[in-house]
C-alpha cells in the first residue's frame, strides 16, 4: 500500500509545524489563557529562522532563533494579556496582524536568497523497515521525531503524571481555587503563554527549514489558524493534539498525491479536503451522542481566555 | 462610634476543653491566645469596610463572628486568610506579628479559610483537588499514591468522602469537607468556616458541629462565621457581634440570649412568630394530580404526586434536599416537562405549558439560585425589573418595547423594592447582593398574582434580606396567594406554613396542618421513616 | 457586589503606591482611555519610524490629509467601510448572545460567489438583477453558516471552529470557480471571472465610492433600533447575559441561536455582493482584503455598543486607508500591519487602565473622593 506510505511520508513534515504550534498553545490553554495571535507567532518564527538560515549551515542554529523569537513574542503577548490582564481576543489579534505584518515586512526582498541550512531526514535503522509505515515513520527529519514523538508524551507526561502538572490544570480550571492554595497564577499563565509561543516559532521555523525550505510572503498560509482549530478539536489532550495536526497534513498530502498521480480531482477540491474531513470528524460524534451532549464545550479549561484577578467576586 | 466591649477573660467558661470534654480541667484550662488582631481597618475605593476592629482568638475554642450582610465578617477573615491586606492595624500570631501578602503565607502560619463559595476544581477528584499547590504532594503522582495519602487523611481528621470521586459529583456537604480536609492538611491550626451551614441540611449541620467540637478538642481554633443565632449559640464558645463594620460585642454564648444577639446585630428588635391561617375550606389554586416527572439526570424524581395548594395559605415543603423538592418547584412553573399526571393552575390545565404560561397565570417563582437564574447580572437594572412583564401589553407592542412605560414600572418596583441603585440604567452586578435579592423577590412578588412558588427563599441570607423575603411572602398570602415554599430548614418551615407536606424519594410521604405537626415525627418522616400520623394524616391531597 | 465590596488589586511590589480599582468605569472614561491607547502606540510607532530614519510627523500629516483633507480621499476609505462595517455588524449581533462567528469572511466569499453567478450570467434589467443579486448574496451567505447555527443549536457543538473551518473551505470554493470553472478565457492577463453585467450606481457625485455604502448605514440604524427598542433585541440581550435567566423568563434560546447566526450570514454574504457589484467587478479569490479579520476587530474592540461599531469601523479603515496612502511613500504595507498590531494592543491596555487609578497607600482619604 505504497499510497497510504507516500501519503504519511509527506504528512508528516508536511504538519510538523501545526503539531508544534498546536501543543504549544494547548499548554497555553490549558493554563487559561487564549492566544489568537498564533499565525503571527509562526510567520515570524518563520521569517526569522530564514533570515539565519541563509546565512549559516546550522538548521539548529536557525531553529533555535526561530524559537527564541517566537518567546519574545509570546512574553510580549503575556505581559499584555496576563500581567496587564488586556483582553485576550484583542491582544490576540493585534499580534496576529501585527506579527504577520512585521514578519513579512522583515523577510521582504529576501525572498530568493539561498537557503543554506536546512533539515534532512535521518534514517532510524531496523525500524524503517516496517513494512508500509517503516519507511514513512522513521526516515524523516529530527524536528518531525521530536514532535510526534518526544514532545506529545512528554506533554502528557508533565500534564497528567507531575504535581507540577497538577497545578497547571488548576490554574485554566480554576484560578481562584488554585490561587487559593498558593499556587502561582500569573507567573504560570505568564510561562505557558511564552513556551506555547516558542514552540510556535520552533513550528514556523520548521515550516522554512524542513518544509517547503523556502520563504515567501504567505508561506506560513493559515498554519497558525488552523493550530488554532486542532487544539479545540483535540480537546486539549497532548496525543489527539499531533494526531489532529497529522491529519490535517495527510489530507494536505493526499492533495499532493492525487495530482501526482493523475487522479483528476480539481486541485481545489483536494485543497478544501483537510477543512472538510475536520469538520465531518467535528459534527459525526457530536451527532451520534445525541441531544444535549456537552462535547468539546465542556472540556475546555474552565476559565479560558478569563483574566483573573484575585480580588475579584 | 465607640463599642461596648465585653471582657473576654474569665472563669472556667471559657475554656476551651470545658465544652467539649467537661473531664479535663485545670491544666488544659488556661486560655490561650492564638491569632489576636487589633484595630484592624479596611476601606474599598474609599467605601470603609472595617473600622477598628479587635479580635481576639482562643485556642482550643469556637469563635462566632456574627453580623448582617456587609457588617465586616468575611472581609475581616479575609485579611487574616491573606486573601486581603489591612490598610490599618496588626496581627499577632501565637505572640509574633505577622503581614500575610498571599493566602500562602496565611496557611504557613497556621490560618486557613473554608470560603462560602468553594474553591474546588470541579472536574477534578478529590484526591486531586487536595493535594493541589501542595509542596508535600510529591513531585511525581501517581493516582494510587495521591488516593492512599487522602484516605490516610480523612482516617485522621475524621471528614468521611470518597477520594476517588470528581467534585462535581459530590454533594455540597461533602464538597465543604473536601475544603475542611484541605485546610487541615496544611496543618492549620486556626480554621475560619465561612457560613458553612447556609448550603447544608440539618443533619449534615449536625456532623459539622462534631466534627469543630473534635478540632477544638485537640487544642484548634475554630472561626464560625454565620448569621444564624440558634447554631451560633448552639456550637460557640464566645461570640463576637459586628455591625456596619465596627466591633459591637465580643462574649460568652453562654450569658446571652437569640434575642440580645439579633438586636446587636440589627441594632432593632425583631418579630419572631408568624400568625397561622386555617385555609382546610378555601378552593385549591395549585394543583398536581398524579404527576410524574424527571430530573436533569433523567432520573424519575417525582412519583405520581397529589398535592394543592389552596388560595391565602402557605404550605411548607420539608424534606431532605433531593428528594423531588427542585422538580416540584419546576414543574408548578412551567421549568420541567411532565411525564404523566397533571398540572392545574386555577382551574387551568397547564400540564405541558412552559413558564411563559405560568407567569400568565400568576405564578411567581422564587428559584433556588435566585441571582444565577433569576437575574442577567451585566444587564441594566431596567431589563431585570422588566424580566417578567415585558411581554404584557402594558409596556409592549407585537414588536417594539414601550420605553417610557418600561422605565415607569422599573422604578416603581425599585421603589418598592427599597433596591438602592445609582440609577435604572446601572449595570445590575454593581448592586450589593441584597439589593439583587430584594429586586428579584418583589418581581416575583408583582408576577405572583395567584400563586407563589419559593424555594429555599432565604437560604444564604442574613437576617434582615430573610425578614424581607418572609415579609413580601406573608404579604402575598394576605392577598390571597396560594404558597409553596420549600425548605431544607424545618424551623423556617415550622415558622411560616399553614399546613406541612413532607417529601421523600419524590412520594409526598405526608401532610400535616401546622398546629398538629410535631418536629420529631417531621424529621422521621423526611428520613423516610413511617410515623404514626396524625391530624390529617391518612388524607393524600 | 456593593461599593463597598470593590477591593483594590494587590501590587506585589512597591508599598507605596497602589493600583485601585474604579467601582464603576463610564463609558466615557473607557473612551478616553482606548483614545489614550492608541495615541500611546503610534507615537512609539513614529519613535521607531524616526529611528529607522523616517519622519514620522510628516507621515502621520499626510496620512490624515490624504484621508480626512480631500473628498477622494474620503471616499477612498469609505470603499473600505463599507465592508468592513458590514462584516463587524455581521460578528456584532451574534456576539451579543456570546456567539462567535469567525467565518465571516468565508460567508463574504459565498456571498460574492451566489451573486456572481446571477450578476455575470444574467443580463437582465439591471435593478432587477441588483435586487436577485444582494438576495443571492444574503442567501449564499446564511446558507454558508447554517450547518454551524444548527450544530451549535443542537449539539453545542463549539461555532468558533466549525465557522473558522468553513472560511478555509469557501477561499478554495471561490478559487476553483474563478480560476476554472466560471474562468474568463478572453481576459489573458487577469485571472478571474468575467465582469458582472449589472453594476452598483456610484454615491451621487462621485465616481469612487458605491451606493453600498447606504446598506451597512442602514443596518447600523436598524441594529441600533432593534436591540434598544424592540422585544426580539431585548430577548437576545437575555440570552447573553444569562441563558438560564432567558429560559427562566420563557424565551426560547435554541431557536434564536439559528435566526441570529443566520441573519449574521446573511449581511455577511451581501456584503460580499455589494462589493462584487460595486468596486470588484469580477470574482476571484483576492475579492477581500481580510474584510473578514477587520470586521472581527471592530467587533471585539466596540463591545455592545452599536455606535462604537460605527465609529471602530471608520477607524480602521481610515487607518487601512492611511496605509494605502502612505505606500506612495514608501512605506510598505506591512510596515503598516504592523502599526496596525501595536494600535490594537494599544487599546486593548488603555481599556484595563481604565478600570484602575493609582492611589497613595494609606492616603485613602484623599483618593477617597471620587
Amino acid at each position: 500500500m505504497t499510497l497510504v506510505t507516500d501519503i504519511l511520508q509527506t504528512a508528516l513534515p508536511a504538519s510538523t509545524s501545526v503539531a508544534l504550534a498546536a501543543s504549544g498553545e494547548m499548554l497555553n490553554e490549558r493554563a487559561g489563557t487564549l492566544n489568537l495571535g498564533l499565525e503571527g507567532v509562526v510567520s515570524l518564527g518563520a521569517v526569522s529562522a530564514f533570515i539565519v538560515g541563509t546565512n549559516t549551515t546550522n538548521p539548529f542554529l536557525a531553529l533555535a532563533v526561530g524559537t527564541i523569537v517566537g518567546a519574545v513574542a509570546g512574553a510580549a503577548f503575556a505581559t499584555a494579556a496576563v500581567l496587564v490582564r488586556a483582553n485576550q481576543v484583542l491582544t490576540g489579534l493585534a499580534l496576529a496582524v501585527g506579527g504577520v505584518g512585521l514578519a513579512n515586512q522583515l523577510g521582504n526582498g529576501r525572498q530568493g536568497a539561498l537557503l543554506i541550512s536546512r533539515f534532512e531526514p535521518v534514517e532510524i535503522p531496523l525500524l524503517s523497515d516496517i513494512p508500509v509505515v517503516g519507511q514513512a515513520l522513521f526516515d524523516q527529519d529530527p524536528v518531525v521525531y521530536f514532535a510526534f514523538g518526544v514532545l506529545p508524551v512528554a506533554l502528557w507526561f508533565v500534564l497528567f503524571h507531575t504535581r507540577h502538572g497538577l497545578n497547571l490544570r488548576a490554574v485554566g480550571e480554576n484560578p481562584a481555587a488554585a490561587d487559593a492554595v498558593g499556587v502561582n497564577v500569573s507567573g504560570m499563565r505568564f510561562a505557558y503563554a511564552t513556551i506555547g509561543a516558542a514552540l510556535a516559532g520552533a513550528g514556523g521555523a520548521h515550516l522554512v527549514l524542513g518544509y517547503t525550505q523556502n520563504w515567501s510572503i504567505g508561506v506560513v498560509s493559515g498554519a497558525g489558524w488552523v493550530s488554532l482549530a486542532v487544539v479545540i478539536f483535540a480537546a486539549w489532550r497532548p496525543f489527539l493534539v499531533v494526531l489532529g495536526a497529522l491529519l490535517f497534513g495527510a489530507m494536505t498530502s493526499l492533495g499532493f498525491v492525487a495530482q501526482a498521480r493523475d487522479w483528476n480531482v480539481p486541485s481545489y477540491v483536494l485543497a478544501m479536503l483537510p477543512y472538510i474531513v475536520t469538520l465531518v470528524l467535528i459534527l459525526i460524534p457530536a451527532g451520534l451522542a445525541g441531544f444535549g451532549r456537552r462535547l468539546r464545550g465542556s472540556a475546555a479549561p474552565g476559565s479560558l481566555a478569563i483574566p483573573y484577578f484575585r480580588e475579584d467576586r | 462610634m465607640r463599642s461596648r466591649r465585653t471582657s473576654s477573660t474569665g472563669p472556667s467558661r471559657v475554656c476551651p476543653a470545658s465544652k467539649a470534654d467537661p473531664g479535663e480541667a485545670g491544666a488544659a484550662c488556661r486560655a490561650v491566645p492564638g491569632v489576636v488582631a487589633r484595630n484592624i481597618s479596611k476601606s474599598f475605593d474609599g467605601v470603609p469596610a472595617l473600622v477598628d476592629v479587635d479580635l481576639e482568638l482562643l485556642r482550643g475554642e469556637v469563635h462566632a463572628l456574627l453580623g448582617e450582610n456587609g457588617a465586616g465578617k468575611t472581609t475581616l477573615s479575609n485579611i487574616l486568610a491573606g486573601i486581603y491586606r489591612a490598610d490599618g492595624g496588626r496581627l499577632e500570631v501565637d505572640g509574633v506579628e505577622r503581614q500575610f501578602h498571599s493566602p500562602a503565607q496565611a496557611i504557613a502560619s497556621g490560618i486557613g479559610m473554608v470560603h462560602q463559595h468553594f474553591k474546588l476544581v470541579a472536574p477534578m477528584t478529590v484526591a486531586e483537588n487536595i493535594h493541589l499547590g501542595w509542596e508535600a504532594t510529591p513531585r511525581r503522582i501517581k493516582r494510587r499514591a495521591l488516593v492512599e495519602r487522602t484516605a490516610g487523611l480523612i482516617d485522621q481528621f475524621g471528614l468521611r468522602v470518597d477520594p476517588e470521586a470528581k467534585v462535581w459529583q459530590l454533594s455540597v456537604g461533602e464538597q465543604q469537607r473536601v475544603e475542611i480536609l484541605r485546610v487541615l492538611a496544611r496543618g492549620a491550626t486556626t480554621l475560619i468556616l465561612d457560613e458553612p451551614t447556609a448550603v447544608l441540611t440539618t443533619a449534615e449541620a449536625g456532623d459539622l458541629f462534631n466534627v469543630m467540637r473534635s478540632l477544638t478538642a485537640a487544642g484548634r481554633t475554630v472561626v464560625f462565621i454565620s448569621h444564624k443565632l440558634n447554631e451560633v449559640l448552639e456550637i460557640g464558645d464566645r461570640i463576637t457581634v459586628l455591625r456596619n463594620g465596627h466591633h459591637v460585642v465580643t462574649c460568652d454564648a453562654a450569658g446571652v440570649t437569640a434575642r440580645q444577639l439579633a438586636r446587636m446585630m440589627t441594632g432593632e428588635e425583631r418579630e419572631l412568630s408568624v400568625e397561622h391561617r386555617d385555609t382546610s375550606a378555601n378552593l385549591p389554586v395549585l394543583e398536581l394530580r398524579g404527576v410524574t416527572a424527571r430530573s436533569a439526570r433523567g432520573l424519575i424524581a417525582l412519583h405520581d404526586v397529589d398535592l394543592v395548594v389552596r388560595r391565602g395559605e402557605i404550605l411548607g415543603v420539608a424534606g431532605v434536599s433531593g428528594n423531588g423538592q427542585s422538580e416540584l418547584a419546576e414543574v408548578l412553573t412551567g421549568l420541567r416537562p411532565v411525564d404523566g399526571g397533571e398540572v392545574v393552575v386555577s382551574g387551568q390545565r397547564l400540564t405541558h405549558a412552559g413558564s411563559r404560561r405560568f407567569a400568565d397565570a400568576g405564578v411567581g417563582n422564587i428559584p433556588e439560585d435566585r441571582i444565577g437564574t433569576g437575574l442577567v447580572r451585566s444587564a441594566p437594572v431596567l431589563d431585570n425589573a422588566i424580566l417578567r412583564h415585558y411581554r404584557s401589553p402594558e409596556l409592549s407592542g407585537r414588536v417594539a418595547l414601550k420605553r417610557r412605560a418600561t422605565v415607569e414600572f422599573a422604578r416603581r418596583l425599585v421603589e418598592k423594592a427599597r433596591v438602592r441603585t445609582p440609577s435604572l440604567h446601572s449595570m445590575t452586578s454593581i448592586l450589593s447582593g441584597g439589593n439583587q435579592q430584594r429586586l428579584i423577590v418583589h418581581r416575583e412578588a408583582l408576577v405572583a398574582t395567584s400563586a407563589f412558588v419559593a424555594m429555599h427563599p432565604s437560604r444564604g441570607l442574613d437576617v434582615h434580606a430573610a425578614q424581607d423575603v418572609q415579609a413580601a411572602l406573608l404579604d402575598a398570602r394576605e392577598k390571597g396567594c396560594a404558597i409553596l415554599l420549600v425548605s431544607d430548614d424545618l424551623d423556617e418551615v415550622l415558622l411560616m406554613s399553614d399546613r406541612i407536606a413532607v417529601m421523600y424519594e419524590g412520594r409526598v410521604v405526608g401532610v400535616f396542618d401546622r398546629r398538629d405537626a410535631d418536629r420529631e415525627q417531621l424529621g422521621l418522616l423526611m428520613g423516610g421513616h413511617d410515623a404514626p400520623l396524625t391530624g390529617e394524616g391518612t388524607e393524600r391531597r | 457586589m456593593t461599593t463597598a465590596d470593590t477591593p483594590p488589586l494587590q501590587a506585589s511590589a512597591g508599598r507605596s503606591w497602589r493600583l485601585a480599582r474604579r467601582s464603576g468605569v463610564t463609558s466615557r472614561q473607557t473612551a478616553m482611555a482606548r483614545i489614550a491607547g492608541v495615541l500611546g502606540a503610534l507615537i512609539i510607532a513614529g519613535v521607531i519610524l524616526a529611528l529607522s530614519g523616517r519622519n514620522a510627523p510628516s507621515l502621520l500629516g499626510k496620512a490624515l490629509d490624504g484621508t480626512f483633507g480631500e473628498r477622494q480621499g474620503l471616499e477612498e476609505m469609505g470603499l473600505l467601510l463599507t465592508p468592513i462595517l458590514m462584516n463587524a455588524l455581521a460578528v456584532h449581533i451574534p456576539l451579543r448572545m456570546k456567539l462567535w462567528n469567525i467565518g465571516s469572511e468565508g460567508q463574504f466569499f459565498m456571498g460574492a460567489w451566489a451573486a456572481a453567478g446571477v450578476g455575470i450570467y444574467w443580463g437582465g434589467p439591471r435593478y432587477v438583477v441588483l435586487v436577485v443579486m444582494a438576495l443571492a448574496g444574503m442567501a449564499g451567505g446564511a446558507m454558508w453558516i447554517l450547518v454551524p447555527a444548527l450544530a451549535r443549536a443542537r449539539w453545542q457543538v463549539n461555532e468558533i471552529i466549525t465557522t473558522l473551518l468553513l472560511n478555509f473551505i469557501a477561499i478554495q470554493w471561490v478559487a476553483w470557480f474563478s480560476f476554472d470553472l466560471w474562468r474568463d478565457r478572453a481576459a489573458a492577463v487577469v485571472q478571474s471571472t468575467p465582469v458582472v453585467q449589472a453594476r452598483l450606481p456610484f454615491f451621487p457625485g462621485s465616481s469612487t465610492l458605491y451606493v453600498g455604502i447606504f446598506v451597512p448605514l442602514v443596518i447600523a440604524a436598524a441594529t441600533f433600533v432593534v436591540f434598544r427598542s424592540t422585544r426580539w433585541g431585548y430577548e437576545v440581550d437575555v440570552i447573553g447575559g444569562n441563558p438560564r435567566a432567558a429560559a427562566f423568563a420563557g424565551i426560547r434560546v435554541t431557536r434564536r441561536i439559528v435566526a441570529v447566526m443566520l441573519i449574521s450570514g446573511a449581511i455577511a454574504g451581501l456584503s460580499g455582493m455589494l462589493h462584487l457589484a460595486g468596486p470588484a467587478q469580477r470574482l476571484n479569490s483576492s475579492i477581500s482584503n481580510n474584510y473578514g479579520l477587520s470586521g472581527f476587530i471592530v467587533a471585539a474592540l466596540a463591545g455592545s455598543s452599536v455606535v462604537g461599531i460605527v465609529v471602530g469601523a471608520v477607524f480602521i479603515a481610515s487607518m487601512l486607508h492611511a496605509g494605502i496612502t502612505l505606500q506612495s511613500d514608501g512605506l510598505s504595507v506591512y510596515v503598516v500591519a504592523a502599526v496596525y498590531g501595536l494600535v490594537l494592543v494599544g487599546i486593548a491596555i488603555g481599556e484595563v487602565a481604565a478600570r484602575f487609578r493609582v492611589v497613595r497607600s494609606g492616603d485613602l482619604d484623599a483618593a477617597g473622593a471620587r
